[in-house]
């Protein structure tokens, strides 16, 4: 790169690859629907600078990467850093990551290792002085070296690999103890009751407004779809804290509105979908957004890229700070969902629950390629859910296009027969 | 005279059916889909209407399904084929005592489809992305072997030793695959009984995934193989009820779902 | 009705731990302070209002009067006169049905002198201790061992096996004798009485309780609960109790919150699913945990099969809010 007669032709940003891919979504998730509320556009503009102009969203400070719901961002808010969370939704960054990592790894890990051995990343979020890489996956583990051998400086987060044991509880607050001792040591700055309770404010506005957002969605018809829902939940990954909360209060005081007024986002019969399973990471929205386009709504959704990541608030007792730091350690660990841990009956109740409070008319399950906790876990899954009368489609995909064709097919005929079941019933 | 069309628009073939009024089947037509897929439906549609002697203008409701159905414009309404091809096996069922399973092997992609008493699909799998199992995987064995598609079926049965095991499920690599079992010496007959149980072990455990119940309905264009029923049936241990024209079974489909839905219509009207 | 709604609707909003700080020092002003009023809630209170604080108190704790009836010879214990042990026992279990084990959480008078001890801690910035799982499950079988012991030792002396000093044992080692009569300035029973030598023994052991009290409710919340025979006492006729502790398996997420303040450390109330009836028998009935339940009705305290306070959205985040000292911003 820095030899003399190594020529870079400079292409402009926005026609690159990855810049077109993020287009491309973002004109299916604006342009293929009516009525988007205004309040969106603050998101769709975030990402049309964010990835298809390659805009910098640097901030002052200490950078620290997350490569997983895991990694307390309290904590990081509170010694004065910014998280960022690198999990990456692109295709481009996956054929990147193909270059190096074995062909049946998942398109997440792939493309999250290939956009962090490239140069110029999108979103452009700045030299990371820290990546905190929580020890879930084994994908995710081995990925720790990897990104150490690209030159990033790597912490790995320890994660028990079961979470219902209390010994699996006491050290996982040992764990996220020990972090908070690392990122002292890298911010200079010490975690006290004062900014921690302060982050912990950040936090917990933000998911207060995201809890409203998602009440929102219980409505019916609805008021809001699950694609733009997704797409607000991935902002959170990068986006400024505060301006994303005072972004999402003002959709829901949008969504008030419409509620009020009878807006409906959907079709009256449209059949309501929860989405499960891999996340959908912005550009590869293309499941939720399939789901919408063939006439179907999400309405809910279990997966790390949203509810996972923003549902489940803390509760502390004694605001000192170790019991803060437990409490925390406690959220991010108790209630998740995550198929890496060996019992996860957690999952299929909080499906359960899902499906019977937003009035669910089918599941959605998607599993990338590679990923096979969740291809695992699909079964029992299914079975319980089946035995409710929810359907459930499972499908397994990666974040190549060249399947819409197919998943349009089976996504319509899923609705479809959601539909007819729906009119049997009535 | 009221007519109603299905026009199922696949990656290989282009499928046409048209029924009465009655619902009984007027007449069907296949033809090949090549790269215009708009142009050779609208062609393969009028062709039939032209062979039949119908006007166009009486063909009253017309439902497109298949791959290319939203490339069709022209059609009142587009379906998914997992739901037209439950529609066409349900009532092409009915003469055989009514079906429950469905087994459908395309061009690209093969499914299994489960119905419930009504004809609805109440579950169904299909196969992912890779052409494994699927009619591209007999042309491609064909092509390899060089011998015709329609032949596979004879060949088949003439095996004198037991069927080859064909290991890779991928198109690509079973070609390379089947190459070096005929350097070895090997009967194109046992290689292709070969490749049929290779595709029925496939296609078997997709209907197993969503549960065999009743007779189960065989149709798609690699239906016509007898080779390739007599091995599904092998592997799954029971008949299989195959439709005489299994190519239409979907387009039969979506041309009675075109009939109810004019019917409706029409009832609406009248109320 | 809608009245009612709208009033418990505000109810679950309520900032529970300052309701119940005040709450407790009503009842802890009652019940060591009620006599000076005039209030006599007589002798049979399923709570740790000393009957040692003799002229002050408004009410005292069955189990004096339990042990000292169970101290009868048995010719006595055996007869008709045992009737009144009867009547004493349903008055207590009458008061106990009432509210159940609230008695322990909001009103028992030790149990507000230990939060006071644990908010002052609190206050020094010093943080809490816990028990390992392991250590737990050892130490909640001390309350029954103790419970039996109350019952064994008095039923001996009746017997004639043990001497009358031994009577009413539990009380001479209970914390409440030096502590809750000291609030009426009252220290007749901090000293080690050598009478007689099961006298000494008791009253020595009762000095050396004290003083495990004070050192460990400064590193664990409500040390002195997990090894109270009242609260055994009260788990093992809980059934019929009109006051109950309900959780909704379903709504659960098991986030944990719940465990987190409980000052029980009762893991179940995060963990168990299936079980509605979740008063296991550490529980105070603090509520803390409902106050503290961000899944709306996951948890939920009943009255007699009628809802009065449950989990909330609004609320946990309210709470939670001011836990931090931030409210959310006006819009």
């Amino acid at each position: 790169m820095n030899s003399p007669n190594a020529k870079t032709v400079a292409l402009p940003y926005n026609r690159s690859r990855q810049a077109r891919e993020a287009e491309t979504m973002l004109d299916h998730l604006t342009d293929d629907f009516d009525d988007n509320p205004a309040a969106m556009a603050y998101f769709y503009d975030l990402f049309r600078r964010a990835y298809c102009k390659g805009e910098s969203l640097e901030r002052e400070g200490v950078r620290v990467g997350t490569t997983c719901i895991h990694a307390p961002e309290e904590l990081i808010y509170a010694m004065g850093a910014t998280p960022v969370r690198l999990c990456n939704g692109s295709y481009h960054y996956d054929q990147v990551g193909a270059d190096f990592m074995p062909a049946k790894s998942c398109s997440l890990v792939k493309a999250t290792l290939g956009m962090l051995s490239s140069e110029n990343v999108i979103p452009k979020v700045g030299k990371l002085d820290l990546i905190v890489n929580p020890t879930t996956c084994d994908q995710k583990k081995k990925a720790s070296a990897m990104m150490a051998g690209m030159g990033h400086q790597v912490y790995d987060l320890e994660l028990p690999p079961a979470k219902e044991s209390e010994q699996a509880r006491v050290y996982w607050q040992r764990s996220v103890r020990e972090f908070a001792q690392q990122l002292r040591s890298l911010t200079g700055k010490k975690l006290t009751r004062k900014n921690l309770m302060a982050a912990m404010a950040r936090t917990g506005r933000a998911q207060a407004a995201f809890r409203t957002l998602h009440n929102f969605r219980r409505k019916s018809p609805s008021v809001v779809l699950g694609k733009d829902v997704f797409l607000i939940t991935n902002a959170y990954f990068f986006d400024d804290i505060e301006r994303w909360t005072e972004a999402v209060e003002k959709l829901n005081a949008e969504l008030v509105q419409r509620d009020k007024d009878g807006f409906c986002a959907a079709q009256k019969k449209a059949p309501r979908i929860l989405f499960t399973g891999s996340p959908p990471i912005f550009p590869n929205l293309k499941l939720p957004l399939l789901v919408e386009q063939s006439g179907g709504v999400v309405v809910a959704d279990e997966t790390c890229s949203a509810n996972r990541m923003l549902y489940d608030m803390t509760a502390v007792d004694e605001w000192l700070v170790n019991d803060m730091v437990d409490s925390l350690a406690d959220k991010y660990l108790k209630p998740c969902t995550c198929p890496i841990f060996t019992n996860n009956d957690d999952r299929i109740r909080r499906l359960l629950e899902l499906a019977k409070s937003f009035a669910v008319d089918g599941v959605v399950y998607q599993a990338f390629a590679g990923c096979q906790v969740y291809e695992m876990e699909q079964r029992s899954v299914a079975e319980a859910l089946n035995k409710e009368g929810i359907a459930m489609l499972y499908i397994e995909t990666d974040y190549s296009p060249d399947d819409m064709g197919q998943l349009t097919t089976r996504i319509e005929a899923f609705l479809e027969s959601l539909k007819s079941r729906k009119r049997k019933r009535a | 005279m009221n007519y109603f069309a299905g026009l199922d628009i696949g990656s290989t073939a282009i499928k046409v059916a048209l029924v009465g009024e009655d619902g009984k089947i007027v007449g069907v037509h296949v033809s090949s889909s090549g790269s215009l897929f708009h142009k050779n439906a609208k062609e393969a549609l009028q062709n039939l209407l032209t062979k039949l002697g119908v006007d166009k203008d009486d063909v009253r409701y017309l439902i497109a399904t298949g791959y290319g159905r939203k490339l069709f414009k022209e059609a009142d309404d587009s379906i998914s084929e997992i739901t037209a091809n439950a529609i066409g096996a349900f009532e092409a069922g009915k003469a055989f005592g009514g079906v429950r399973t469905i087994i459908n092997i395309g061009g690209q992609d093969s499914k299994a489809i489960q119905i419930d008493d009504t004809g609805n699909v109440s579950n169904f799998a299909m196969n992912d992305k890779c052409a494994a199992g699927t009619g591209r995987f007999l042309d491609v064995a064909a092509r390899t072997l060089d011998i015709d598609l329609e032949e596979l079926g004879d060949y088949h049965f003439n095996g004198k030793g037991a069927p080859l095991t064909i290991n890779s499920t991928c198109t690509v690599f079973a070609e390379s695959e089947i190459i070096g079992l005929l350097a070895n010496g090997h009967g194109k007959e046992e290689i292709i009984a070969g490749i049929h149980y290779s595709i029925a072990k496939r296609t078997v455990r997709l209907a197993k995934r969503v549960g065999i119940e009743d007779r189960v309905y065989f149709d798609g264009g690699p239906a016509l193989n007898k080779g390739l029923v007599a091995a599904i049936q092998d592997e799954l241990g029971r008949e299989l009820v195959v439709p005489e024209y299994p190519q239409t079974t979907t387009a039969f489909g979506a041309a009675m779902l075109a009939r109810s839905e004019f019917m409706a219509e029409q009832g609406l009207e009248k109320a | 009705m809608s009245q009612l709604k709208k009033a418990k609707a505000a109810f679950d909003l309520i900032n529970w731990n300052r309701f119940r700080f005040w709450f407790q020092m009503s009842c802890f002003v009652l019940l060591v302070y009620g006599g000076y009023l005039g209030l006599d809630l007589g002798k049979h209170l399923p709570t740790f209002s000393c009957i040692y604080n003799t002229e002050a108190r408004g009410g005292a704790c069955y189990l004096s009067i339990l042990q000292h009836q169970m101290a009868w010879p048995w010719q006595k214990l055996f007869s008709v006169a045992a009737l009144t042990i009867l009547t004493g026992f349903l008055t207590f279990a009458a008061w106990f049905i009432a509210i159940n084990k609230l008695w322990c959480g909001l009103i028992c008078p030790l149990g507000t002198v230990q939060d006071w001890m644990t908010a002052l801690r609190r206050r020094l910035g010093v943080r809490y201790g816990r028990y390992t799982l392991g250590q737990f499950r050892v130490l909640a079988q001390i309350k029954y061992i103790l419970l039996a012991l109350m019952f064994l030792i008095p039923l001996g002396i009746g017997a004639g096996w043990f001497h009358k000093d031994w009577g009413l044992p539990f009380c001479m080692i209970c914390p409440a004798r030096m502590i809750i009569p000291a609030f009426d300035l009252n220290f007749t029973n901090w000293v080690v009485d050598f009478s007689t030598t099961p006298k000494m023994i008791l009253s020595s052991l009762g000095i050396v309780v004290v003083g495990l009290f004070f050192v460990g409710i400064f590193i664990k919340k409500r040390f002195f609960c997990f090894f109270c025979p009242m609260s055994a006492f009260l788990y093992l006729i809980s059934k019929p109790a009109l006051l109950t502790l309900k959780k909704d398996g379903d709504k659960c997420t098991r986030c944990g919150d719940c465990y987190t303040v409980c000052d029980m450390d009762i893991r179940e109330i995060a963990d168990e699913v299936k079980n509605p009836r979740i008063m296991m028998d550490d529980c105070t009935l603090c509520l803390k945990c409902v106050a503290a339940c961000p899944e709306p009705g996951a948890l939920k305290a009943n009255y007699a099969g009628i809802t009065f306070f449950e989990a909330t959205e609004a609320g946990f985040i309210k709470r939670s809010q001011k836990g931090i000292g931030l409210e959310q911003p006006k819009r």
